[in-house]
């Protein structure tokens, strides 16, 4: 079980042309800039193609692709090394705009893109369950992004009243 | 050993700030083993009986938004 040969996969998926651009978010991206979390799965956003000559965007050639390597599916899942990942189009202007200005880091020799600290703050604001809550408090606490530029996303998408909701509930932290 | 609260946070938020600044690789491994673990543990405490229901019953929220 090992998320550093899930990162090498989706590199290699991304070489061979099976997917355009991706960024790993949820717990696994929020690791890359907190104290590790435990998770279940890892999330990774994608640009998906479309079939050729149809409009609509589909996950098949991911699917097909990690098929043909021996991965398993299980639900919605893609078990890969071990770990069930998800792969998810970006279902959000928010979500969308962290995909394009997602950041490359040096995982231990090779490369992952995922999402910048301000834009999983914001999506865990937007997504607001209780865990969400937990890591925007983490990033704030570990002053751990760009304050301003986080307010700058939180107004761009319209999220400010639920940025002064949990201002309410828990403070505001460092920003 | 203190039960000075304040200590104890700070000292717990420290050592939270530590995990935060391990090199990338030892924390992606750190998931690994943490989901292990999970894994481990799952079955287990699903593996118990759930008590009868009289023993803990808990009535549903009154969910009345708007009440004034």
């Amino acid at each position: 079980m090992r998320i550093q040969e899930v990162i090498r996969t989706i590199n290699q998926m991304q070489s061979d042309g099976v997917i355009q651009r991706y960024a790993i978010g949820g717990a696994v991206g929020a690791t890359f800039y907190l104290e590790p979390a435990a998770t279940l799965d890892v999330d990774v956003f994608v640009a998906f193609k479309s079939d050729a000559g149809s409009p609509l965007i589909s996950p098949k050639p991911i699917f097909d692709y990690l098929k043909e390597r021996g991965c398993n599916m299980e639900g919605e899942y893609v078990m890969i090394a071990g770990w069930p990942v998800q792969f998810l189009p970006p279902t959000s202007p928010l979500v969308e705009e962290a995909l394009e200005q997602a950041v490359e880091r040096d995982v231990g020799g090779s490369i992952a893109r995922v999402f910048t600290p301000e834009h999983l703050a914001a999506i865990a604001l937007q997504t607001g369950r209780g865990k969400d809550m937990a890591r925007l408090m983490d990033f704030m606490e570990f002053d751990e992004m760009n304050a301003d530029r986080f307010e700058e996303i939180v107004k761009h998408h319209g999220l400010e009243s639920a940025l002064d909701r949990f201002h309410q509930q828990f403070g505001r932290g460092n920003t | 050993m203190s039960f000075d609260l304040e200590r104890i946070w700070e000292s717990k938020r420290e050592y939270r700030r530590r995990l935060a600044m391990l090199p990338l690789a030892d924390k992606l491994q750190m998931l690994d083993e943490l989901r292990e673990r999970a894994l481990t543990l799952r079955p287990r405490a699903t593996g118990i009986p759930p008590p009868p229901r009289e023993v803990i019953s808990e009535q549903p929220p009154d969910y009345r938004a708007n009440q004034g």
